[in-house]
């Protein structure tokens, strides 16, 4: 049989546990919210910038990159179609940006449509600082030809997903202009998936 | 030189030939948010030498875009402005920017739309007419209008692959927008001692203009593309991202719980056991 020093040790042991258990049960009620290093800001690339589009010349050259210097993105351009569904597919990885095949060309005549993840299931995407855009930063779209098409942001916006305005986004434009997708708002762990988009609006600068 | 008269002419005829279209066209979503609207200026009158084209904010007497020695056909690119009211002057080429201008316009931008303004009709009868521009089309489609700019062949009648966009169109008139399934096909415009055709391409998601024009010899069509957009608009939202950066929800809380189940049932039996050991007093 265990003598008195053993339940006093059990005791104390037991109330030790509780103890413990109690300060976790409350420590993890909280939502986490991790941080992440700020991002670096890059040059401006360099290059012939595009001409003007004219209607009767020949198509604008394919997107290849795309750099935003006051956010510091610089990715390929990936190129994206329409899922089974009709939704815009989105690129395979966070770290890498497309283009939708569907919408004009960077620099050509209406708007060009790029997405983005703005985070993988492990940490940031290429487009988690998307939102940090104010009206006149600058967006550089790299072409085949290895000249630039130059945009200024000009609004930034959030909507709810089940609000989201397709004629803004896609809809024709007299010049040309860009659209940056990516999400944004809360993240809803039932459905894996943000609640909004975050849209940003760029006209074309010559 | 009969220029100086027709000019005469033409400044008696100025104000008093100014029309404002108000079609209820419909605008571009986004621009609204931004507060801009466009303008573009053509020069459609066939018997009219070159001008220079002067842009102008109300009320600001320097010119915000200046275009010079514009000639007969040519329209420039979209110009954005901010929203509010412009007026737009017509000089003859090389006149002096502070001489009154042979013709003038005024419009008001409303944001996300856009405008052109073109010089129209015979030299005799110029007018500055203001064309609101179509920025919209039903899905999938393309829109289409006519702008009848030919002195030889007054009237013409001018379809698409077979689809009449425009029949008896006198010259110096506009005819309304015309839906038409994306296709590459036949622009054909018969005049009654004339006609021309010229393959064109109209890809779902563009609204166009047609302009029809005297050339050096016969007619020729120029084809302007007003606005494009996503021919295939993809249905809602888009799915890009995967929540690592989000702040993670609460872990489950029975792990902890079920430590202070443990510990309480411990100390608990550590209690009955300090109690009932043997020899203690009851």
């Amino acid at each position: 049989m265990a003598g008195r020093p053993g339940a006093v040790l059990a005791m104390a042991a037991g109330l030790a546990a509780f103890a413990a258990g109690g300060i976790g049960l409350v420590l993890t009620r909280q939502p986490v919210t991790p941080q992440w290093p700020a991002a670096a800001v890059l040059p401006a690339p360099t290059g012939p910038i595009a001409a003007a589009p004219r209607p009767d010349a020949a198509p604008v050259p394919l997107p290849v990159a795309l750099t935003i210097p006051a956010i510091g993105v610089q990715t390929p351009l990936i190129h994206l179609g329409l899922t089974a569904s009709g939704a815009l597919q989105v690129p395979p990885t966070a770290s890498i940006a497309g283009w939708y095949t569907g919408s004009p060309r960077p620099g050509a005549v209406g708007p060009a449509v790029i997405a983005g993840h703005i985070d993988s299931y492990l940490g940031p995407g290429i487009f988690f600082r998307l939102s940090e855009l104010r009206p006149g930063d600058r967006v550089y779209v790299r072409r085949a030809d290895g000249t630039l098409a130059v945009f200024r942001v000009t609004s930034v916006r959030m909507y709810p997903k089940d609000d989201f305005p397709t004629v803004s986004v896609y809809g024709p434009a007299p010049d040309p202009e860009l659209r940056l997708i990516t999400c944004g708002g809360t993240f809803d762990y039932a459905t894996r998936s943000y609640l909004s988009n975050v849209v940003v609006y760029a006209s074309e600068i010559t | 030189m009969k220029f100086p008269r027709s000019v005469c002419r033409l400044l008696m005829l100025a104000m008093a030939s100014v029309f404002l279209m108000i079609a209820p066209a419909a605008a571009s979503a986004s621009a609204a948010t931004s507060g801009t609207g466009w303008i573009r200026l053509a020069h459609l009158s066939p018997n009219t030498p070159p001008v220079d084209v002067y842009l102008y904010s109300f009320g600001d007497s320097t010119a915000q875009l200046v275009l010079h020695h514009v000639g007969y056909g040519t329209v420039s690119p979209y110009e954005p402005v901010a929203a509010g009211i412009y007026s737009v002057a017509m000089r003859a080429a090389g006149a002096s920017p502070t001489s009154a201008p042979v013709l003038s316009a005024s419009v008001d931008v409303i944001a996300g739309n856009a405008y052109t303004v073109a010089g129209l009709g015979p030299e005799s009868a110029l007018r500055l007419q203001v064309l609101h521009d179509d920025l919209s089309t039903p899905p999938g489609k393309v829109l289409v209008r006519v702008i009848q700019a030919s002195l030889r062949q007054h009237v013409v009648t001018v379809s698409f692959g077979g689809q009449v966009l425009a029949s008896g169109l006198a010259f110096g008139s506009v005819s309304s927008y015309q839906t038409v399934s994306p296709a590459t096909a036949t622009v054909l415009v018969a005049g009654s001692g004339a006609s021309a055709s010229a393959r064109v391409t109209l890809a779902a998601g563009t609204v166009h203009t047609l302009v029809v024009l005297d050339g050096t010899s016969g007619l020729t069509i120029d084809n302007l593309l007003d606005a494009a957009g996503s021919g295939d608009m993809p249905a809602g939202a888009a799915a890009t991202g995967f929540g690592g950066t989000a702040p993670r929800a609460p872990s489950s809380p029975l792990p902890w719980v079920a430590v202070m189940t443990a510990g309480t049932l411990l100390a608990l039996g550590g209690a009955v056991r300090f109690r009932h050991r043997p020899g203690a007093r009851a």
